[in-house]
């Protein structure tokens, strides 16, 4: 469905953030890239719905197609009506507005208004917690519920796939649950989900494919269960040593082992 | 008694048209981020292109405003292709810049084209003042007041429940998200110019029937500074109470404390107001304030 071949992403013509990736999502999957601060996945996911123009980076070399089509470099106007929503980090709510707006705006390539109601009130009966909140100005809701409302928002474009930057970042830990739960739910109703996540045993947990990043490169990559019980990702990503008890923090701060992957 | 309240109903008057002009400041600022120091500009040259349809081309008012109208929207889209399409992602000092030049151009092309003598522009409303017992209202002042509360209502309805308007309120709220949306800033930009020009256009008839015109009219786009900041940057429907209260303040400044005093108070002391509760509320009375979790 998404394919990345060897892509890479530059900022100012100088910094090159993503350095040659290749991966592949299929339909219905959910997939999920994993890796610390400045791995380089925030930017591929910009790249993909090439929202990386504000910030004066651009895709450089390699291909991103989604189904046929080539979509690096698109208008981010024509990936949405292709069927690629992407939900930014940091809940990025329009602050000012109502969630009932925020819903109505994230369906307005939508020409039909009935078919426009029809999706909202889809979406107050999927997150009932919206539906209360529907009068409510959304810079004041709560972390979860700000979560909840920028996928419900990204669900109002009615896409093929998701991708969804840290939606765990910030939130208590039953407000991690709520949204997990939620983007499962979209899983198994067929919509297929990119996920970027820094909460590695969360992403694992609903997702069938992973990839490992580190700076800018893919370093691991296989099924979720094969990742759980990949040495490496357990002790640098899952925190558990080789028993599979949480690692102490003495033990992490004096860790001397190199990654397998950096030889 | 009698006439206090006709300073103060002029002065409302007034101050509506200000905020006419001001909403054009505010229009182009929601979408663009730029704070478009040349609207005084464009209302001059939204003038003089009425003038020249309805006094020297002697076009009928039904035929010479849409033109009018059309050729303003044609301006502010060149402006937005010409000066701003290029100037995306730049610090909002080189937008100002951007704008100062843009006035000076645009202040020079009126002169090369109309040149600075002092012309008479079309009565377009009709000229004689309404007498209602004490009162004494230009009518050009009083269509213009309910146009412009009718053009605020329109731009607030547009703006929070339209399809075309949340997408130029969510450009307003942040660029970036915009577009992970799927919505284009560039055509939300261009769309906002076009507007903030025919707004221009609309203020220059108002302020303007059956008085002169000249290059050195622009300087209404200096006294709507006042009212866009004080509502703040953001509320259309804040321009209403911020331009009647600049207004009234100004015409009862005009009525009384000009005389007295010998002086010009009444052309300061909006400017003295505007800072005033810029001191109080940086963001104006209806301006969005930051709203961040912590």
């Amino acid at each position: 469905m998404l394919t990345l071949n060897n892509v890479e992403v530059m900022y100012s013509d100088v910094i090159l953030a993503v350095k040659g990736i290749t991966l592949t999502v299929n339909k219905g999957q959910c997939v999920t890239l994993v890796g610390g601060n400045g791995a380089g996945k925030s930017t591929t996911l910009k790249a993909i719905s090439n929202v990386i123009g504000p910030e004066d980076g651009r895709v450089t070399s390699g291909t991103i197609l989604f189904g046929d089509r080539r979509i690096d470099n698109r208008e981010p106007s024509q990936i949405v009506a292709a069927g690629i929503v992407h939900v930014m980090e940091g809940r990025k709510v329009l602050r000012h507005l109502t969630v009932d707006q925020n819903l109505l705006v994230g369906g307005h390539m939508e020409r039909s208004g009935r078919e426009v109601r029809r999706r909202l009130e889809s979406m107050y009966e999927l997150i009932p917690r919206l539906a209360q909140l529907k009068t409510r100005t959304a810079g004041y809701l709560s972390g979860g519920e700000q979560q909840l409302l920028v996928i419900g928002r990204a669900m109002m474009a009615n896409p093929e796939l998701i991708m969804i930057d840290e939606p765990s970042l910030g939130l208590a830990p039953l407000a991690i649950e709520e949204v997990f739960n939620l983007l499962s739910h979209l899983k198994q109703n067929g919509i297929t989900l990119l996920l970027v996540e820094q909460n590695s045993s969360a992403a694992l947990s609903i997702a069938d494919y992973g990839y490992v990043m580190e700076n800018g490169r893919i370093v691991l990559e296989g099924t979720s269960d094969e990742l759980r019980n990949n040495e490496d990702v357990r002790e640098f990503y899952l925190g558990l040593n080789v028993e599979g008890e949480r690692k102490s923090y003495r033990e992490i701060k004096h860790y001397k082992r190199r990654k397998r992957w950096l030889g | 008694m009698g006439e206090f309240l006709n300073y103060t109903v002029n002065g409302a008057l007034i101050g509506l048209t200000y905020a006419l002009v001001a909403m054009g400041f505010v229009v182009i600022y929601r979408a663009s981020k730029v704070f478009n120091l040349a609207q005084g500009e464009l209302v001059v040259l939204g003038g003089f292109i009425v003038w020249l349809m309805m006094i020297q081309l002697d076009l009928p008012l039904i035929i010479g405003l849409p033109i009018a109208f059309l050729c303003a929207g044609i301006f502010g889209f060149l402006i937005d292709r010409i000066f701003f399409s290029r100037m995306a992602g730049q610090s909002v000092f080189a937008m100002v810049m951007v704008t100062i030049g843009l006035m000076i151009l645009l202040r020079g092309v009126v002169l090369v084209a109309f040149g600075a003598q002092v012309r008479q522009f079309p009565a377009v409303f009709p000229v004689f003042p309404v007498i209602w017992g004490d009162f004494l209202i230009p009518q050009a002042m009083l269509y213009g007041g309910v146009i412009t509360v009718c053009v605020a209502l329109g731009l607030a309805w547009f703006f929070n429940r339209t399809r075309a308007g949340l997408r130029m309120t969510a450009v307003a709220e942040d660029h970036q998200v915009a577009m992970s949306l799927g919505i284009s800033v560039r055509r939300s930009v261009i769309i906002a110019w076009i507007m903030g020009s025919m707004l221009a256009t609309l203020g220059a008839i108002i302020f303007l029937s059956n008085r002169s015109i000249s290059f050195i009219t622009s300087e209404i786009g200096l006294l709507a500074l006042p009212v866009a900041l004080l509502a703040g940057l953001e509320s259309i429907a804040g321009l209403i109470l911020a331009g009647i209260l600049i207004g009234i303040v100004q015409g009862l400044a005009a009525g009384y404390l000009d005389p007295a005093l010998g002086a010009s108070v009444s052309s300061v002391l909006p400017f003295v107001i505007m800072l005033m509760i810029l001191f109080i509320r940086p963001t104006g009375m209806f301006g969005w304030k930051t709203i961040e979790r912590v």
